[in-house]
């Protein structure tokens, strides 16, 4: 035989016998004798390249047969599942929603750790943590090639009151943008949509003010104009023309805190009272936040060690003096690539913490998936035995059931996305009570789908195997004959169901109990007495220079605005402040570096850092929170002579709380004492109480009170103030208000207006949105454990059938049946509930010693027994009740017809 | 295993366009039962070569019209000397016998189309 024909038939062979095993049952001989027939006969005719033809004949024709094969497992599998709802029905949903938390959970650590969009290679992106440059610093860093490949310097949440058209006139609108360095976009990598961004050549100081909007500034406020480029807007007052629009979806840096404008730092000061009095060439004034784009082959750690070297040598030139941390630095550098910014301990908690959420559900909703395969499996155990009986094979029976379960997990996943996007959809739209613009976006992502698929379909292949051989390996003959009544493995033989059943108990202990503390330790927080009266408190900003207001104009009316609202029907007290406790979620207190004379044996002036607070006449008195001690600041404070730095200024009253009474003077009373903060001298007029400044505090700061002084508007003109007023019950104070400021001040701008019980509500709302989800979580663990136990517990039933019949006929009564069957499933739930209990325990200490990293989230950590047991045994009791509803219907078995049953 | 499969009864213009290669095999049963390595013959024969039913293609296509009911297996041999006892015979169902029917009528129609269609063009 020719060489070529030989090989042919070999080849031909081979692939025969790769046909499913079904097919060479039915065709194989006849597949194989036509090859044998047809080879030599197509090699005379047509030669080589007929007998290329007719392999790939048989190679094409091979996998449709699979797949044909396969079509069909998919039909039948459909119509299996539409005779059992029920069941289809518990699975779809029990992996929906397992699978659509999980997506949410992945989603959650997206928004966090994501890439900012339209930002160039996130990765290679750095700032410093929590620590602020001055501009001249940030010029030397910029000048570190061998490190930094680019940098940037910028002001975020800077508002803005915005103008729409060039009229002076035209109605202004507060957003908030950043004031950057030239070498934002260049630094971020990000490309212009339309226009051109900011660079050095360009942006130079005295050239005619230029502004960048975002791609949704353009779209919501310039209709998407198409010439918006070269369109002049009114920012503060001052005209900027539109030279770029950013890319789609850009939002600046950290775009949890979103940006609609962008603005050089080169800018006159008139544009963004932010950049009065220089702050450009002023090393001392630490306010703007640094990006660096590392060199490339640069890590972290060398440039950090870099760029903590550069500022200690600038500190010596300035005379600054700084903290040092543990390794000596005095900065620290993170990645700064990411939605949000949050330390690398922040990260590292959420992430952990989500990714332990991630797997207990998944693993829940996989053994339970599984048990109730395995529990549907034994079930179909004689249809099985006569399948295989007829002719089809274990392989072929094993993909069948196969199909199945990944039928529900495809079915489970795809439910999934849907429940994620509306998660996503509802978690993102609710507003985060904040002062400032944040957003945070859940929606999951295309890779979050993905993912989110490929779990499912792993869930289903690989849960859903184990079942699979398990129901094939039947002994045919025994299981025909006994017509499917195999002996039942008890708990005293650890089967796998059983097994899955007690990992699916312990896993649903484990997510009870954390989700217990998660929901405890939200509820405990928002619901503490914020320690002054919240009723009839009404609040409202302006930021008067904004409006066009000039520096001392906005002093002047600042100082006199108490006064006039005073005189407003139902206003018992009015105040001044820069910032309310609890006037947001996400409020953030400035801090100074001040001096006492130390109590200790050399004398000296030992430096504490403390919150400092800008507070007008009466504050204490219109807060409702007494002093200890000494007085409020009155109207003289407000309005001193000289300036306070000079030499013949005297020292500024101040007010301490009890903390940073206790920390800078111990227990000595502090009226009278002095205080430093580098030239300015202070001296202690008042004591307060401790007040938490916010929800998310747990222990009150050190606080030191200071006049808010005509002469801090001239310092700062970018200073804004909260009006706090005391109103009367049963009077709509704020709407009076409002209406005052508006006829006496058409011109000014007031915004964030709402009473602080409003502005509480807000916060705790939100917080039991977020706690929801996680009662959700908990709920979900409650039930599938119940379905779960529920299952096994009537499969045990419909197995014992017989047994139970005997035992009644024999004159057991209906609790020693119901004793009977409860038993195993007791034994599973205690298995299953010390496992969890343990494993909860192992991850309650870990949370709480990882909740130092959130202690200001968490005051009080839900340290109690009550919760520790009281979640296992909950499921417990639930569990044991799903175990009791079949463990009843076993006792109306009739025992003659369980006996006549062969 | 794969009676499990079989279609339920379908109406016969549910087949129609009948795919090239089951219209061939189904004519290739008229008259007369028929095993594969026939089929295969007698086609080549009859489009003088121009159509091939190779090997796999040709059980795959016997697979599925047994499934569809177009076609079935024939208890029926023929003469011993002619017989080959390891060889499979097929025979035309009446719904297959109907589609084909049916097939042929609709391609008849085609080519009485084409021809008014022709003369069309020559006026």
């Amino acid at each position: 035989m020719n060489p070529r024909v030989s090989v042919c038939l070999a080849l031909y062979r081979r692939l025969a016998s790769a046909y499913p095993h079904e097919f060479r049952m039915l065709y194989g001989e006849d597949l194989d004798r036509l090859g044998e027939d047809a080879i030599p006969e197509v090699w005379r005719r047509y030669g080589l390249p007929g007998l290329l033809r007719l392999l790939a004949d048989i190679a094409i024709q091979l996998p449709a047969t699979y797949l044909t094969e396969i079509r069909q497992d998919i039909v039948y599998a459909m119509r299996t599942l539409a005779k059992s709802p029920g069941f289809a029905a518990v699975a779809v949903l029990s992996l929906a929603i397992g699978i659509g938390m999980c997506s949410v959970v992945l989603s959650e650590c997206q928004s966090i750790d994501g890439p900012p969009p339209g930002v160039r290679d996130p990765a290679a992106l750095a700032s410093f943590y929590w620590h602020d440059a001055s501009y001249p610093y940030f010029e030397r860093y910029r000048d570190q090639r061998q490190v930094v490949g680019n940098a940037t310097a910028f002001l975020g949440l800077v508002p803005f009151a915005v103008a729409f058209t060039g009229e002076k006139s035209a109605h202004a609108e507060r957003l908030y943008g950043h004031l950057v360095s030239p070498e934002y976009f260049t630094t971020l990598g990000v490309t212009p949509a339309a226009g051109r961004f900011f660079s050095p050549e360009t942006e130079k100081p005295g050239m005619p003010a230029v502004v960048v909007i975002s791609d949704r500034f353009w779209r919501r406020h310039l209709g998407a104009d198409p010439l918006a480029v070269g369109r002049t807007l009114r920012l503060n007052g001052a005209p900027a023309t539109i030279v770029g629009i950013g890319p789609k979806d850009f939002q600046g840096i950290w775009p949890a805190n979103p940006a609609e404008l962008f603005v050089p730092l080169t800018c006159a000061g008139s544009l963004a009272p932010e950049l009065s009095g220089d702050p450009l060439h002023a090393p001392d004034r630490e306010m703007f936040g640094v990006v660096f784009r590392l060199a490339a082959g640069v890590k972290l750690p060398a440039a950090e060690a870099a760029l903590d070297a550069v500022t200690r040598n600038l500190d010596r030139e300035n005379g600054i003096e700084r903290d040092r941390d543990r390794k000596g630095r005095v900065v620290r550098l993170v990645p700064a690539g990411t939605m949000m910014r949050m330390s690398p301990e922040q990260r590292s908690f959420i992430d952990t913490f989500d990714v332990v959420l991630w797997a207990l559900v998944l693993s829940l909703v996989c053994a339970n998936l599984a048990g109730l395969l395995l529990a549907r499996g034994s079930q179909r155990r004689r249809e099985i035995a006569i399948r295989l009986s007829v002719g089809a094979s274990r392989p072929r029976l094993v993909r069948q059931l196969l199909t199945e379960s990944v039928l529900l997990s495809f079915a489970g996943g795809l439910a999934g996305i849907g429940f994620a996007y509306w998660m996503g959809h509802a978690i993102s739209s609710v507003p985060m009570p904040s002062a400032t613009p944040f957003e945070y976006n859940f929606q999951p992502s295309l890779r979050v789908l993905a993912t989110t698929l490929a779990i499912a379909l792993a869930a289903g292949i690989g849960f859903g195997l184990a079942p699979a051989l398990s129901s094939v390996r039947t002994e045919i003959g025994v299981t025909l004959k006994q017509g499917g009544q195999a002996p039942l493995r008890g708990y005293r033989r650890f089967g796998l169901r059983n097994l899955f059943v007690v990992g699916q108990m312990a896993a649903s202990v484990m997510l009870l109990l954390v989700t217990w503390f998660i929901v405890a330790g939200f509820l405990l927080n928002t619901h503490l007495d914020p320690g002054f009266e919240t009723a009839n408190l009404n609040l409202i900003s302006v930021d008067p220079v904004r409006d066009g207001y000039s520096v001392e104009a906005t002093a002047s009316l600042l100082i006199g605005l108490p006064d006039e609202l005073s005189r407003v029907s139902g206003v018992r007290a009015v105040s001044l402040a820069d910032s309310v406790p609890f006037a947001s979620m996400t409020a953030f207190q400035p801090k100074i570096r001040v001096s006492a004379p130390s109590s200790g044996p050399k004398g000296g002036q030992a430096l504490h850092s403390v919150g400092r607070e800008r507070i007008g006449a009466g504050y204490f008195a219109t807060l409702g929170v007494p002093l200890l001690g000494g007085r409020e600041f009155d109207r003289r404070d407000l309005q001193p002579q000289e300036a306070p730095g000079t030499k013949s200024a005297p020292a500024t009253p101040a007010i301490l709380n009890q903390t940073a009474a206790r920390e800078l003077f111990g227990g000595e009373v502090p009226l009278g004492r002095r205080i430093r903060e580098g030239e300015l001298n202070y001296t202690v007029v008042g004591l307060t109480h401790d007040v938490r400044s916010g929800p998310t505090s747990t222990t009150t700061d050190p606080t030191i009170f200071l006049p808010l002084t005509t002469s801090v508007f001239r310092s700062n003109p970018a200073q804004r103030a909260t009006i706090l007023a005391r109103g009367s019950a049963g009077q709509d104070t704020l709407a009076a208000m409002r209406a005052q400021l508006t006829s006496l001040h058409p011109n000014l701008t007031i915004f964030n207006v709402h009473t602080l019980q409003e502005g509480l509500n807000r916060i705790n709302s939100f917080v039991q949105w977020d706690a929801a989800i996680y009662v959700i979580l908990g709920l979900f663990a409650l039930l599938l454990a119940s379905i779960g136990l529920g299952g096994v517990t009537a499969y045990a039933v419909v197995r014992r059938r017989k047994e139970i019949g005997i035992r009644m006929a024999l004159g057991a009564g209906s609790l020693q049946v119901q004793g009977l069957v409860m038993r195993e499933g007791t034994v599973l739930v205690a298995a299953g509930s010390v496992l969890g209990l343990g494993g909860g325990f192992i991850l309650w200490r870990a949370l709480r010693a990882w909740s130092d990293v959130l202690s200001r989230t968490f005051p009080k950590h839900a340290d109690s027994s009550l919760l520790l047991l009281g979640a296992p045994l909950l499921l417990a009791d639930l569990a044991m009740l799903a175990c009791y509803l079949p463990a009843r219907r076993a006792t109306e078995i009739d025992p003659m017809s369980a006996l006549r049953e062969e | 295993m794969s009676d499990i499969y079989i279609s339920m009864s379908r109406d016969a213009r549910d087949f129609l366009p009948l795919h090239a290669n089951w219209f061939h095999i189904l004519l290739s049963l008229v008259g007369a039962d028929q095993h594969g390595y026939g089929i295969m013959q007698e086609v080549l024969e009859r489009t003088n070569g121009s159509v091939r039913l190779w090997p796999a293609t040709l059980y795959g296509s016997l697979k599925r019209l047994i499934s569809d009911g177009l076609i079935e297996e024939s208890d029926e041999r023929p003469v011993a000397e002619l017989d080959d006892a390891r060889r499979r015979y097929y025979r035309l169902t009446r719904l297959g016998r109907t589609v084909l029917d049916l097939e042929c009528a609709r391609l008849q129609e085609m080519v009485r189309m084409m021809q008014r269609k022709r003369k069309q063009e020559a006026y």
